[in-house]
């Protein structure tokens, strides 16, 4: 056989996804984040339900109803999936006090849209009050933790979310501090272990135009999409805004980054406070979703299955959280009968993750161990290297012209001759 | 006042022993901490898994009944057992999850804490008892109970509060007046340089392990045979009070972790008998916030290294 170079394959487009392919996961996730991927993948979530409908009603088929119910909660867990990666995966701040911020929530709203207190405020006036609340946790948690170290934070966070969980387990009571009963006898906040039940659903349209009627588990698994896709489209455009490279520059090198004149504390409480509000509004729809505000949907276990999504999926990588979510809450559903193993499974995962490929599927973030001994810890970055090349080339002269007017001794060229 | 000045005898003792538990664990912590700057979140669950290894060696002693074995001796094989088992578990996972990513940054090795912990405790869940197991302590400890004035504690909790002291101090003993523990105090303060002298510190790193898993080990069998009953969540909280006790000594500091530990089992204590017993846990929590806040390297100001 002769040694002739084959000729190069006459179909663009090919070419152009293998190149995709073999730039590596920082390449999928900018040809993942491209609007043209993004539009059809959120047009298409969105017609699936449609699709069940139409094949239940063309076959013996059932079980539309039960798969929007699980896309559903897919849809939710990708909400909160790509809020923590906000935070962890961004700004690298380990918030282990993540999921409270989701019962703050549920219960915020549970607590203005029920028979708990009495009050039943529509969404308009409902949404301000959620998003106060969990601000208000946001800040009063963030602002002292985030001067703190990193594993600190992580500490402080897991506090207050195991004070939030006590908190929400035991004010079905009047607090009796010292002998002392704060509130009258009957005061009961959280309704305890119950949780708290008949929480009012968003008042919507029971049809809509061109759409018909549209059932419960459709209209929230589209309120789900629609949160998704808003989530998605700010993280976006924040991450390329001069706040989501001040995240990175925080998280790559947090000494560097200040001594370019960022202000860590205040893009890491931004990031924070983000995620929380998000992880709060989440909590929202769920609670008018189910109907509850439950004390079980808020413990550890939860905590660790959002992380383990965006771990998987990939630190830092929008497509990745997605992906995380679907991969950890589709199987579940299919697999009942193996529910016994699932936190097993799930933590078998984690660490074998961690272990061979600690940038998960789709991450950016390398948090590979460093072959060398010593020096400061490093968080090399696809994405920061990109912008390094993608910045405008610098002459020689431009550099002299620069560190001259610094101040800099420059070489003059006539005495190197 | 007079209520306050007749029970805070009985719950100091109470807090004394809660505190002693809190310090073999929170011992761990700071161990491993030292070493490896790193916060190991599985370790409330070795310590889960050696009160499991304890139950199951009594369980199989009384329920077997191997009346040929004495009941000190029954009590020292459950001991050897966990203290055994957890050392071993406590290395396994060093080697398996944790060695990988030793030079990674922070995060990761924290992450993997956290998976390692959810597995254990799913894995006893699983496969050995999603319900809580009895420990039939009384066939193997006299149930004698002491009565000083108005204070009362039964022996076990005498026994959980002596054997804790002494394992302590046997471990300042250690870690302070051996070269081993030279060379792990070495290691702790500056890893490369003490390669540099010949340390050979994967070797540190994995007897640090065996040491911190064995103590949280020994702390499960004594928490077997003072409250007579383990469950596979029994590793959680304590693990977490456990850390805040280390973190109230400051972190990395093994005084400061004993001190810590009994503080914090003696505020514990003070705080579920005067103030709320419903908010126990919230003030703990509240404590190490605040410790955590306002000093976050400790009470005893200087920790083991000087890093943190």
């Amino acid at each position: 056989m002769s040694a002739q170079p084959a000729p190069a394959h006459p179909i663009q487009t090919t070419h152009a996804l293998k190149r995709i392919w073999e730039s590596g996961p920082a390449g999928w996730n900018q040809a993942l984040t491209r609007p043209a991927v993004l539009i059809p993948f959120f047009v298409l979530a969105a017609a699936v339900p449609l699709v069940l409908q139409y094949v239940e009603d063309n076959s013996s088929w059932i079980g539309a109803q039960y798969w929007t119910l699980i896309l559903a909660n897919c849809a939710m867990y990708a909400c909160l999936a790509v809020a923590l990666n906000l935070v962890v995966g961004y700004a690298g701040l380990l918030n282990l006090g993540f999921i409270a911020f989701f019962g703050i929530g549920s219960y915020a709203y549970a607590l203005v849209a029920s028979d708990q207190l009495h009050q039943h405020y529509p969404l308009w006036a409902a949404l301000p009050v959620v998003v106060a609340v969990t601000l208000a946790f946001a800040l009063l948690v963030g602002v002292p933790a985030l001067r703190l170290r990193g594993d600190y934070l992580a500490i402080v966070t897991l506090g207050f979310g195991l004070i939030m969980r006590d908190l929400i387990l035991d004010l079905d009571r009047p607090p009796v501090l010292a002998g002392h009963q704060f509130g009258p006898d009957g005061l009961n906040l959280t309704g305890g272990t119950n949780g708290i039940h008949q929480v009012d659903p968003f008042k919507l349209p029971a049809s809509l135009p061109l759409l018909g009627p549209v059932p419960h588990f459709r209209m929230y698994y589209w309120i789900f999409i629609g949160f998704l896709a808003l989530t998605v489209y700010c993280m976006l455009r924040w991450r390329n805004s001069r706040t989501g490279r001040a995240w990175v520059a925080i998280r790559d090198d947090e000494l560097a980054a200040r001594a370019m004149g960022v202000n860590t504390f205040k893009y890491r409480l931004l990031a924070f406070a983000m995620s929380a509000v998000i992880a709060g509004v989440v909590g929202m729809i769920d609670a008018a979703f189910i109907f509850n505000a439950f004390p079980g949907n808020f413990d550890v276990q939860q905590t660790v299955m959002v992380f383990i999504m965006v771990i998987l999926g990939g630190l830092g990588s929008i497509p990745g959280a997605i992906l995380g979510a679907i991969l950890f809450t589709v199987p579940p559903f299919l697999l009942q009968q193996f529910v016994f193993y699932k936190y097993l499974v799930i933590s078998i995962v984690l660490i074998a993750t961690m272990v061979f490929r600690p940038e998960g599927l789709l991450g950016t973030v390398s948090i590979r161990p460093r072959k060398n001994l010593g020096g400061t810890i490093e968080l090399l970055t696809a994405e920061s290297s990109v912008e390094a090349s993608e910045l405008p080339a610098v002459t020689d002269t431009e550099v002299a012209d620069l560190e001259a007017s610094a101040g800099a001794i420059v070489e003059d060229p006539e005495w190197k001759q | 006042m007079d209520y306050f000045l007749q029970n805070f005898p009985q719950q100091l003792v109470n807090g004394l022993e809660l505190g002693s538990l809190y310090a073999l664990v929170a011992l761990g912590y700071t161990l491993i901490y030292g070493i490896l700057e790193m916060l190991n979140f599985a370790h409330g669950d070795v310590y889960m898994v050696g009160a499991f290894l304890a139950a199951g060696v009594a369980g199989f002693l009384v329920h077997n009944e191997v009346a040929a074995v004495p009941a000190g001796l029954a009590v020292a094989l459950m001991m050897l057992v966990a203290i055994g088992g957890a050392g071993l578990l406590g290395v396994g996972i060093e080697r398996v999850a944790y060695r990988p990513l030793r030079n990674a940054n922070r995060l990761a090795p924290l992450i993997t804490a956290i998976g390692v912990s959810l597995f254990l405790e799913s894995a006893v869940q699983v496969w050995i008892s999603p319900a809580p197991v009895l420990v039939p302590t009384n066939a193997l400890v006299p149930q004698t109970v002491f009565h000083v004035s108005n204070v009362v504690t039964p022996l076990t909790g005498v026994i959980l509060f002596v054997l804790a002291v002494a394992l302590m101090v046997a471990l300042d003993a250690f870690v302070f007046r051996t070269r081993f523990g030279s060379a792990m105090r070495a290691t702790a303060q500056d890893r490369e340089a003490a390669t540099f002298m010949g340390i050979d510190v994967d070797r540190v790193i994995l007897v640090t392990f065996f040491l911190a898993s064995a103590l949280a080990g020994m702390g499960g069998v004594l928490f077997g045979l003072r409250y007579a009953s383990v469950d596979f969540f029994m590793g959680y909280l304590l693990g977490i009070k456990a850390f805040t006790a280390a973190v109230i000594g400051g972190i990395g500091n093994i005084r400061g972790a004993m001190v810590g530990g009994l503080l914090l089992g003696v505020l514990e204590s003070l705080v579920g008998g005067f103030i709320s017993s419903q908010f126990q846990d919230t003030f703990v929590f509240l404590a190490l916030i605040t410790v955590l806040l306002i000093r976050p390297q400790g009470l005893f100001g200087q920790p083991l290294t000087d890093r943190a």
